[in-house]
């Protein structure tokens, strides 16, 4: 019996395909998100169907999760990607009492009970400060790839103070600290602490222990020591951090149809 | 009692009232199809959800025609008082003095909201030096200059001090382009000191005595101006008369919200309500007229909560919302999304609580005054919240912000913090511009979010 969790987020589209008895994940994928959104979701469902043999008519529940999930269509149901990010941290770190969850396009703070249940959550998703676009752009106005930021950052030995989180001002500013010479890597580094400060305000702060870091800017070395340095706890990237939103949903249809079926 | 009662859109509503109409429906002379008021401008309308009762219909057209109902009142040769700021003390002092209507310039920050800026007042605030930098309540400056929504009043009475600095520098603004106000101060609530005489308010909390005294003071100003204006000497009676009708209106109110936030299944929608509540402020510039919407409103909801019916699901979940929203169809939204209102807080609840009437008028409402949320910290304010919170059984709760408003810029994080000390309910701050038409999807998910959570946790 196949379950599948679908995260339509604002920069990629992720499915996990699940085994709903074992809630083992039988594959995974991922593809950029674009304008023709359920077509894209689409053709990515299948193509994992086809690279792993599997069939279709297998699928139970699938689970419809992130900004774009109201337009998959053959979805069976729609959850927030608040609760899906819970219920997949969880499955994979059930120990961790905060999450902190930071995407392309929004970041967040997720505070847990000891069972995986969300007790409180805050979203920025206003404002690009604090989001992996923010990253984006710094990466491309210093002519680096986003993979090397981490890298570059760890070199770093006096990072910039970067003193504006509005994307479009940071940017002015990056111009003005690369005009007085200030190398790269120390205003990478400056910008992944300028994030990290950003998410913690967002009441990082309230929740417990152990923190867990997921989303697609969790997988940019760097960011998870921006984010201990800040907050003054050690905080556990989670394994698969672009993919466990989907994973979540996963679960969540995997649980639904078992429980349809007793 | 609608034997069916639903949420129906406003061009559901055109021909639902063909049908009540042949039942016979009987209406004040502001009566009439909802969809008319489209034309006035008010294209906000078009996207809101309606109770399909002949009560809702009637709290809607009273609402919708106050500006006439003013308009009216000065061809009449009443005297008309602009009450800024105050909250719910004023204007009773003002509605206890024959032929006077008064009413709230400040709500003038609604008309941009409800159509949908389609009014120009934000640009001619604009132009005056009033930019979006401030809060929305600068439509207000607008309004008085175009002269197309309310009439100019005869007197304008505005409360400075511990209100908010926005709304001061407003007021200022207008004052200096030749609209005189007459000020009057309410001091910040403080705590009293041990050695001081304390005096317990309406709602819960207390004040120093010396606290009491002062606005007693500054009311006695205000009375004398009221008389000056109308030439009729506003004794004690007469106060004590207005208070016992603005308590009426209170009574009605208290009724209403505690059968609706009490119901098993939802008898009326979120938006209804907030009309209603707003009624406490000023009495949409006509107090008789409040008490029958009202009382219509009461019978409606105690029917349908006798019969057992409702506009929502059995399982919404029971949400506390805190401060007034710019986009009326984002308290629709939270209804889509599973939740109903049980609980709010919109700024304005001590006029919801009863004036006094066993100490003298004046004290009385100084007491009142100084009972505003506004004028105290947000610590006592989440502390009026966490108690009604705990009495309507509210599992969770909604703070809404409106951008460029803000009577305590950390007020959410505040009480999030007192209630999350105080109570196992989870909390969600979220901004609600005037428009909010873009953002939809995004508040959707949040409000989505919160019910889910909400949801998850009676499972345990």
């Amino acid at each position: 019996m196949i379950c599948a969790g679908i995260d339509a987020g604002s920069r990629t589209i992720k499915i996990v395909l699940m085994d709903a008895e074992t809630k083992t994940v039988i594959t995974k994928g991922l593809i950029d998100q674009g304008v023709e959104q359920e077509k894209l979701v689409l053709d990515l469902y299948e193509r994992l169907f086809r690279d792993n043999h599997l069939n279709k008519e297998d699928v139970h529940r699938i689970v419809a999760t992130g900004y774009g999930r109201k337009i998959i269509n053959f979805a069976h149901a729609t959850i927030t990607e608040i609760t899906c990010q819970a219920v997949g941290v969880h499955h994979l770190l059930p120990e961790a009492m905060t999450i902190i969850d930071i995407g392309g396009q929004d970041s967040k703070i997720l505070h847990l009970d000891k069972d995986g249940k969300i007790r409180d959550f805050s979203m920025n998703d206003r404002c690009a400060g604090g989001t992996g676009h923010f990253l984006e752009v710094v990466a491309k106005r210093l002519e680096v790839s986003i993979e090397s930021l981490g890298e570059m950052a760890s070199k770093s030995k006096t990072p910039a103070a970067i003193s504006s989180m509005c994307v479009v001002f940071a940017e002015t500013e990056i111009i003005g600290l690369l005009a007085t010479g200030k190398k790269r890597e120390d205003i990478i580094a400056g910008i992944q602490r300028a994030i990290a400060q950003r998410v913690a305000a967002m009441s990082c702060h309230n929740g417990g222990f152990p923190i867990a870091f997921t989303g697609g800017v969790a997988m940019i070395s760097g960011m998870d020591t921006a984010l201990q340095s800040v907050l003054g706890h050690n905080v556990i990237v989670s394994p698969y951090p672009q993919m466990t939103c989907a994973l979540g949903a996963a679960i969540m249809a995997s649980s639904e149809s078992v429980r349809a079926r007793l | 009692m609608n034997n069916d009662p639903r949420q129906i859109t406003l061009t559901e509503w055109d021909e639902h009232y063909e049908h009540l109409q042949k039942k016979g429906l009987r209406e004040p002379d502001y009566g009439g199809v909802l969809s008319r008021h489209v034309g006035d401008g008010n294209k906000r309308l078009l996207k809101l959800r309606y109770d399909n009762s002949a009560a809702a219909l009637r709290l809607w057209n009273f609402l919708l025609t106050e500006e006439k109902r003013l308009h009216q009142a000065r061809a009449e040769g009443k005297k008309i008082v602009g009450v800024m700021k105050d909250l719910g003390t004023v204007p009773v002092m003002a509605y206890s003095l024959d032929n006077v209507a008064a009413f709230y310039p400040d709500g003038a920050w609604w008309i941009p909201c409800v159509m949908e800026f389609g009014a120009g007042l934000l640009e001619v605030a604009d132009s005056l030096g009033i930019d979006e930098s401030f809060c929305p309540v600068r439509a207000m400056l607008g309004a008085f200059i175009t002269e197309s929504h309310f009439p100019i009043p005869d007197k304008l009475i505005c409360s400075v001090g511990a209100t908010c600095d926005d709304f001061s520098a407003i007021a200022q603004r207008l004052d200096a382009l030749g609209y005189p106000i007459m000020w009057w101060e309410i001091p910040h609530r403080r705590k009293p000191e041990s050695d001081e005489t304390a005096v317990k308010l309406p709602g819960g909390g207390a004040a120093p005595k010396s606290q009491i005294e002062f606005v007693m003071s500054e009311f006695k100003r205000i009375k004398v101006v009221l008389e000056e204006l109308t030439g009729q000497y506003l004794n004690a009676e007469k106060l004590s008369a207005g208070i016992k009708k603005a308590n009426q209106v209170r009574r009605c109110l208290a009724e209403l919200r505690n059968i609706v936030f009490t119901a098993k299944l939802c008898p009326i929608g979120a938006i209804e309500m907030l009309v209603a509540e707003m009624l406490a402020i000023h009495f949409c510039s006509d107090q008789n007229e409040t008490i029958i919407v009202l009382t219509e409103l009461v019978n409606e909801v105690k029917s349908r909560v006798q019969f057992g019916k409702g506009v929502l699901n059995a399982d919404a979940v029971k949400v506390f919302w805190i401060n007034p929203v710019a986009d009326l169809q984002v308290m629709n939204l939270l209804e889509d999304c599973g939740g109903r209102i049980c609980g709010t807080e919109y700024l304005f609840s001590h006029a919801l609580d009863l004036i006094p009437e066993n100490v003298p008028a004046i004290e009385a409402l100084a007491m009142m005054a100084l009972a505003d949320p506004m004028v105290g910290s947000s610590v006592d304010r989440a502390e009026r919240i966490c108690a009604d919170i705990r009495r309507f059984g509210s599992e969770a709760v909604l703070i809404s912000r409106i951008p460029g408003a803000s009577h305590c810029a950390l007020e959410g994080k505040v009480i999030t913090e007192a209630i999350h000390a105080m109570l196992e309910v989870s909390v969600l701050e979220i901004e609600v511009p005037p428009v909010s038409d873009s953002i939809h999807p995004t508040l959707c998910t949040r409000l989505e979010a919160l019910i889910e959570t909400t949801k998850r946790r009676r499972t345990k």
